[in-house]
Order: C-alpha cells, then structure tokens, then sequence
C-alpha cells in the first residue's frame, strides 16, 4: 500500500515536470530549469552529508569544477560542449577525493570547517584569474549550447529537459546506490562509524567513494548549469551557494529523495516566488528555517528505513 | 624592520579585535558544541548599534570619553539582550535535537539578523564620524601607533585578563568549565547548566560587541553582511588556538591578525584571504586540535 503511493507520487511528480515547460511562461522554465539543477546538486550533496554523515560545507566546489571545466574548454580551447562533459566530470571526482582524503578521518565540525576553507580558496583562486584561465570575478561568458547529430539544443525547453535528464540520471544513481552493499556501507558508517570499522567495513574506502560519487554528480550538473547561463562566475559557486545546498539537505531531510526535493523547493522556488519583496524575504526566510528546524528537527520529510519497529530507536 | 615592525603592530591590533570576536565562538563551542554562526552577526549588529548610539550622543554630551564609555556599555547590554534572546528562541528548543539541526538554525539566525540589519540600515556602507577617537599618531622610530590602536591593544588586554580570571577564579567560571566537560555530570553536581549558557551567550555577546565597536572605529566603514567575514576569520582563530580553548583563542587571534598583517604588507593583499585559509587547512589535516589543543571532550 505505502509503496503503491509512493509509485503514484513519483509517477504525478515526473508527469508535472515533463509538462512544466508548456505551464510556465519564459521567467519560470527558468527558476524550474534551476530547480532541477539544484535538485540534481542536492542530491548529490545528500550522498556525502546525508548518507555518509560527513559534514560537507563546500559542495559548491565541484559544482563549479564542472561548470569551470566545461566553460573553459569550450570557450579557450574550442571543445564542443559535448566532448567536456568526461572532462567535467572525473576532473571534480578526482579533486573530490584528493581532497576528502586527507580529511575524511576528522570529526563533524573540523571537516565542515575545512571544507569551508577548500570552498573560500576555491572561489578567491577564480577571482584571482588563476593560470589566466578563469576569466577574473566577472567569470566566463558565451558558452555554445549543447549539440546533438548537429541539433542545437540552444532553446530554453531543449535545456529544461536536459536538465530534467540530469535528475532522472540522479535519481536513477541515488536508488542504485539505496539498495546496494555500497549504500549500506554508507548508512552504517553514518550510524555508527567505530561500529561499523569493527565488523569489517573499510570506513576510509567508502567515505571517500561518497565524496568522489558525489563530486562527479555535481560535475556534470555544473555542465548543465553552464549550458543554462551560457556563463559561469565565481559567485555561483562561492561558500554562500555551499551552505544553500547543506541547508537544502537538512531542511528537506537527510537522505530522504522526496526530502531533499522538497528542501530544494523550499530554499531555492520560494525565495523566488517572493522575489517583490526583495531584502525583506531573507528575514523571513532565516526565521523559517529556525521554525522549519525546530518543528521537524530531521527534516520537512525525513527518511523512512524500511520496517523497523518503533522501539528500536532512542527517543531524540 | 620598519615594515615588519609596522605590521606586527597593524597585526596586533586586528588581531586583538579576532581575538576578542573569536572568545564568543569558542566559549559557545565549549559549552553547546555548537558553530554559532550568527555570532560574526551580532558583532556586524553591535557596529550598528553603536554608530547609532553615538551619532544620538555626540551632541548631547561634550566629553568625548564619556560618549565612548557609553557607547560601549550600553551596545554591549543591548547586544547580550540580543545574543540571550537567539540561545532562547535558536538553539534551547534544538539542545536535544540532531546536531546539525541546530547548525541551521543557527545559519538561519545569522540570514534572520543579517538581513534585518540591511532592512533598518539599508545595503549601503555606514561610516564611522572620524573624530570619535581623537587621531593622535606617536612616530616610535619609524613605527607609527595610533591612539586608536592604543586603545584597541590595551582594552582587549584588559578584557582578556578579566575574561582569563573570571572563568578560572570564579564559582561560575568553574561551572562553565564543568558543563564543558560533561553537562550532564555538571548537572548532577547542582550547576544549573541553563544559566551557565546564558552567561555564555551574555560575556560571547558582549566581548563580541567589544569588537565590532573597534572594527567601525578602526575601519571606520561597516557594512551590512560584514559579519560574515569578520565572523569566519575569527572562527578560523578560535579553531587555530583550539576550539573550546579561551587562552587558545586569544592567542590564535593574535597569530591570525599578525599572519594576515604580513600577507598584506609582504604579498597581495587580493590572495590574504584565500592563504588564510590555506592555513587553516594546514593546521587542520596537521594538527586537528589546534595549537593549544582542544578542552573538548571528545565523544566516540
């Protein structure tokens, strides 16, 4: 019964968003391409903070690694947007764990406070103009669209969808992961990491198989996110944007898919729906979040892990 | 030398104003293990309050030394309001809840206060009126003091010996160091952990506002979102001293106020940031706990 309605959720919600384009005017197929890029970030994010329980505050990095990659190539050296896409993608895995190895072992708030000084470096290195490739503060601009068999998929519609494939993608990746040994792993460690060591589980491996899976992820999105703007700076992807996607994680819900969703609606959809109240929103925005928090201390849907009766957990 | 001795003393004093902010975030971390993030906030708030105070003052009162003592006192009374009134409605209704529930919180807290600021005070930079502070500069061969930056040294110096003994030599100073250790220990042992945490949050606050009255004076111009990076840059000092550390603290301003003088005198000042960074990293991968270590009980 519960897995039927969930079916029929997942089937109204993909259904909604493949009309979406023929709903909404031109302003909102934008904020809802955004939407599904950031979903995709959050997801993503969700792998490391959620799942593997480790307190990542500079997702935005390989976010913007993807984005960077894909900006750089296409406009320096002339690569067709398509070819970057590997590129974009292992160039973030492999900086994810370069980076998450020699920090993986250190407790909560040390690794969110380091992974915020990767993310301060990161973006102070774009504003730099570093190796005279990043274009400065003001970014990169003129990005081609993605072609196909010599389609130009340069339209708006043509974008939202590639971004609505960059989901599903994820989603797919996500549910594979669920129901695999490696997201077990995961959920153990976040458990109980000391627990999990001693029965055998090689904690150092599969955290950083998070960070890395999840860094490739946020990749290819920072492609999409490329494509969309058709130009990259360095404040999309500067620790603000970071703690946007942690926030979004806890918000929604820690590992819960229709959490994080959510999550993404509430801190990135509805800042915008009440953009004529420009400053004023943020206010109230942070005192949402206080209220959201404290109301729902694990998220606005928290995650369900499959049949477990009730007195099983500790009372939080 | 006249250089080096110039930025060591440019770096002392930035370095006292990190110290005095980065005591707020290591006392709240040692009781709550909580990264108080609203705190850099309240520190951009209090440079508000205080340019307000004064602006209301300067034609009332002729003594300049009374404004100044007024104006210290009364933002720091109005900030401890502020920072009891955010552990009461932020962080006591999480206290038993995740703890990364309760970093949103205070995230959201830190947006909450940051945006109001701009809402009252408009996006704008305010500046601080020149004259506060008369601009006296003593020339100490070749090295120049300001009164100013007299001022800053000697009344964080004074601040920090008071915190210093307060917190080992008092009965309530020894009840903070307990609920640090174990809350629920202290809690068996009578100490009412509740009013260990407000105090926390009043002498965080305080201090806290002790800083951003110096960072206007000093700067003379302050903005709307400046708390963040103030805020940052002192969390990096409290986690370089040892986060839940006092001492740790004090001393990790200093070194990061003087390792930031010497970027900028010595190198661009367009990568200070990111290389204070950098340092954090290096001290994070090399040493996790800090110069002085953490007073943390660390929890497996």
């Amino acid at each position: 019964m519960m897995e039927n309605n969930r079916k029929l959720l997942y089937g109204a919600f993909f259904l909604a968003l493949l009309v979406m384009p023929f709903v909404l005017n031109s302003r909102w197929e934008s904020v809802a391409t955004t939407f599904l890029i950031y979903s995709a970030v959050s997801l993503s994010q969700d792998i490391v903070l959620g799942r593997a329980g480790m307190f990542d505050m500079g997702h935005a990095i390989f976010f913007g690694l993807g984005a960077y990659s894909t900006a750089i190539l296409n406009t320096v050296y002339g690569w067709p947007v398509l070819l970057t896409i590997p590129v974009a993608v292992i160039l973030p895995l492999v900086f994810g764990i370069l980076l998450a190895a020699p920090i993986v072992h250190l407790r909560g708030d040390y690794l969110l406070v380091t992974t915020i000084g990767f993310n301060i470096v990161f973006t102070q290195a774009l504003k730099n103009n570093v190796l005279g490739l990043t274009g400065g503060p003001n970014g990169i601009f003129g990005i081609a669209p993605i072609k196909i068999f010599g389609i130009s998929l340069a339209s708006q519609t043509a974008i939202y969808y590639l971004a609505f494939g960059l989901l599903i993608l994820t989603l797919v990746i996500i549910r594979n992961l669920e129901t695999s040994k490696i997201g077990r792993a995961l959920h153990y460690i976040n458990e109980d990491s000391l627990a999990s060591e001693c029965i055998g589980i090689n904690t150092r491996f599969y955290r950083l198989y998070a960070f890395g899976l999840s860094a490739a992820i946020a990749g290819l999105a920072g492609v999409v996110f490329a494509v969309q703007f058709s130009a990259v700076s360095p404040e999309a992807f500067d620790f603000m944007q970071s703690v946007l996607f942690f926030t979004i994680v806890l918000v929604g819900g820690p590992s819960s898919i229709e959490g994080v969703l959510l999550g993404t609606f509430f801190m990135f959809v509805v800042p915008e729906m009440f953009r004529q109240f420009a400053e004023a929103r943020y206010l109230v925005f942070g005192i949402a979040m206080i209220l959201i928090m404290i109301w729902r201390p694990r998220g606005i849907w928290p995650a369900r892990f499959g049949r477990i009766p009730k007195y099983f957990f500790k009372e939080q | 030398m006249e250089i080096f001795l110039q930025q060591l003393v440019n770096g002392l004093t930035i370095g006292s104003i990190y110290a005095l902010v980065a005591l707020g975030y290591t006392m709240v971390y040692g009781v709550l293990k909580l990264i108080n993030f609203a705190h850099g906030d309240l520190v951009a708030l209090s440079a508000y309050i205080g340019l307000v105070i004064t602006m209301q003052l300067v034609g009332v009162f002729s003594s300049r030394l009374l404004i100044i003592a007024v104006v210290f006192v009364v933002t720091a009374i109005v900030i401890s309001f502020f920072g009891v009134l955010l552990e009461r409605m932020a962080y006591r209704p999480l206290r038993r809840a995740p703890r990364l529930s309760a970093v949103v919180s205070a995230l959201g807290a830190s947006l909450a206060i940051e945006n109001g600021i701009m809402l009252i005070w408009g996006p704008m930079p305010r500046i601080f009126p020149a004259d506060i502070i008369p601009n006296i500069n003593w020339d100490l061969h070749g090295v120049y003091l300001s009164l100013m930056q007299l001022i800053v040294l000697v009344v964080s110096f004074v601040l920090m010996v008071v915190l210093y003994l307060f917190v080992n030599r008092t009965k309530l100073g020894t009840a903070m160091r307990a609920s640090a250790i174990d809350q629920d220990a202290a809690r068996l042992m009578g100490i009412n952990v509740d009013k260990v945490i407000v105090t926390t949050f009043i002498i965080g606050s305080a201090l806290g506002s002790v800083g951003g009255l110096f960072i206007g004076m000093y700067y003379r111009g302050i903005y709307f979102n400046m708390g963040w990076i103030y805020g940052l840059n002192a969390f990096v000092a409290a986690i370089i001293g040892g986060i839940g550390n006092i001492p740790g603290a004090m001393l990790g301003g200093m070194l990061l106020g003087i390792f930031n003088a010497f970027i900028a005198g010595y190198l661009s000042s367009s990568w200070a940031l990111a290389l204070t960074y950098v340092l954090l990293i290096i001290i994070m991968i090399f040493r996790p706990t800090g110069i002085l270590g953490e007073r943390v009980a660390e929890k497996v």
